[in-house]
């Protein structure tokens, strides 16, 4: 029962990851059949190692550290698109991602096709993707460009549209990986505004930035991620002045 | 878990259940086929062109050229194009399943559906494709003279055998490729081997004795017999068939374990 009162979106518990440092390393046949154990093999490092934490929904969670420490690998293991090779991340809710620039799009489908796609693949109906996709189209400021191959897009467009098609997902969890930086300021705001009112919906928000000001706007919690380790677990003020005075500018 | 429970309703089906399965495997699988028949029926053309031009080149090699008269059944040219358009549906799959991951690497990366969907979705998609193909095969049974007998009842079940040998395979083959780059160039060369190795072209009876129970390993000497025995009685063969179904199993329950082993360092490669 105590589940109940307690509840959890998400918990992550000894987690770790490794990967392969020279990706051209050559994989033997053998590789595959040596047990998945702790030790390190050569040319092998974490990425993560021993994270673990708990969210609870409606949570907001800013998630804080310098590149190449395992932020977006973190993002990944949360939505499920990358398996942990020790510990478990356990999410007990719906996740709308957007953890790529590409929002996971295909270059050669026209946008309305891309947006029928990947709203499908999340779960959406057809009559639920019909009935949102003007919406959709109309906050990503791209009705001139339904017919339009993605690949033709520019950048700026690209992310628009990723974050319009995942926004309108009905997910409890967000996860938001720094792509919001390549918008302008515009439309930035408007993408605040948004991930303001899908909090105060109750949703709960894992956010991935550089950005102060957005950190200490959005979140109210803050994981500080250093040599691919969880470092601390505190207040967002709090992370954020470790990471400071980690990295005096 | 009161709260977002609502949330729920516009959604089809929970992430995990067999619904929301079908749902992101027929949206993938009707991609597929879109593509492929988007100049409308020119498409279509396509997927029966291809065998169709290879039955006939064997149909005029073996018949006019080399003056065959032991070879198959007659009429030939059914005999040939039943086994062709399976084998069309398996070589396609096949080859495809070498990219399934790589060239939809974006959304694998960023979508969190079960990953056996997009090797499934290949053999759903192909499999299609081979259906739309056959009023091709009635077409040729009928202007042949080709007679039909009951055992033409057999036919869906070795379009279930041939699914259920390409799922296996795929889970074995598409995550191998990509992890191991070579293999692909690999299979390509096993394919066109495999063609000369079934019995699409001749028959399970034509091979000289101890071949005949070595090919009958093949699984897909059984598939063709269940296929070809509406037209053919004359070739049943129920150790064949029963040996190319154990090893439908077989190959199912192997990918199935493997792609289990494969998927976390797969996912790691994309």
């Amino acid at each position: 029962m105590e589940a109940l009162t307690d509840e959890t979106a998400i918990e992550v518990a000894g987690l770790g990851v490794r990967f392969r440092r020279n990706r051209r390393g050559r994989r033997s046949i053998k590789d595959l059949f040596a047990d998945a154990s702790r030790r390190t093999r050569p040319g092998e490092f974490w990425a993560l190692r021993d994270v673990s934490f708990r969210v609870r929904p409606g949570e907001s969670i800013g998630v804080v550290g310098r590149n190449g420490q395992g932020k977006s690998t973190l993002l990944k293991l949360v939505a499920g698109v990358l398996l942990p090779d020790e510990g478990s991340v356990q999410v007990n809710a719906g996740v709308a991602p957007l953890i790529e620039l590409t929002g996971g799009f295909v270059g050669d489908l026209t946008v309305r096709e891309n947006v029928r796609l990947t709203a499908g693949l999340h779960g959406m109906s057809k009559a639920e993707v019909a009935r949102r996709y003007d919406g959709i189209i109309a906050f990503a400021e791209l009705e001139e460009f339904q017919e339009t191959p993605y690949k033709h897009l520019s950048n700026g467009m690209k992310v628009r549209l990723a974050f319009s098609v995942v926004s309108q997902l009905d997910e409890p969890i967000l996860l938001v990986d720094e792509v919001l930086a390549v918008g302008d300021r515009a439309f930035r705001a408007k993408c605040y505004r948004r991930i303001d009112e899908l909090l105060a919906e109750g949703r709960t928000l894992f956010f991935v930035s550089h950005n102060e000001r957005d950190l200490r706007r959005f979140c109210t919690r803050g994981l500080y991620i250093r040599d691919h380790a969880l470092v601390l677990d505190g207040p967002i003020g709090e992370v954020i002045d470790r990471y400071n005075a980690d990295n005096p500018t | 878990m009161t709260g977002h429970a609502d949330t729920g309703s516009h959604t089809i089906g929970a992430p995990g259940t067999s619904r929301r399965y079908l749902h992101s495997l027929w949206l993938l699988s009707a991609r597929d086929l879109k593509v492929r028949y988007a100049t409308s029926w020119l498409g279509y053309l396509w997927s029966v062109l291809d065998p169709l031009v290879m039955s006939g080149i064997y149909w005029f090699v073996f018949t006019v050229v080399f003056h065959r008269d032991s070879v198959g059944e007659e009429p030939y040219i059914v005999f040939l194009i039943s086994g062709l358009l399976a084998w069309v549906w398996f070589n396609a799959a096949v080859t495809d399943f070498t990219r399934a991951f790589n060239k939809d690497a974006k959304l694998v990366r960023s979508t969190a559906i079960p990953r056996s969907i997009w090797v499934n979705r290949i053999v759903l998609s192909k499999g299609l494709e081979f259906l739309f193909a056959l009023p091709v095969l009635v077409l040729f049974a009928v202007f042949a003279g080709a007679e039909v007998n009951w055992a033409i009842l057999l036919f869906p079940l070795g379009v279930l055998l041939q699914a259920v040998l390409l799922v296996g395979l795929g889970l074995l083959v598409a995550p191998l490729c990509v992890l191991f780059t070579d293999l692909e160039r690999t299979t390509r060369l096993i394919l066109r081997a495999l063609f000369y190795g079934s019995p699409v072209i001749y028959g399970l009876a034509d091979l000289p004795g101890g071949l005949t129970s070595v090919m009958a390993f093949n699984p897909l000497a059984g598939i063709f017999t269940l296929y070809r025995v509406g037209f053919f009685p004359e070739t049943w063969d129920p150790s064949a068939v029963l040996l190319s179904a154990a090893m439908c199993l077989v190959f199912l329950a192997l990918g199935a374990l493997m792609f289990r082993r494969l998927e976390r360092p797969l996912l790691k490669e994309l």
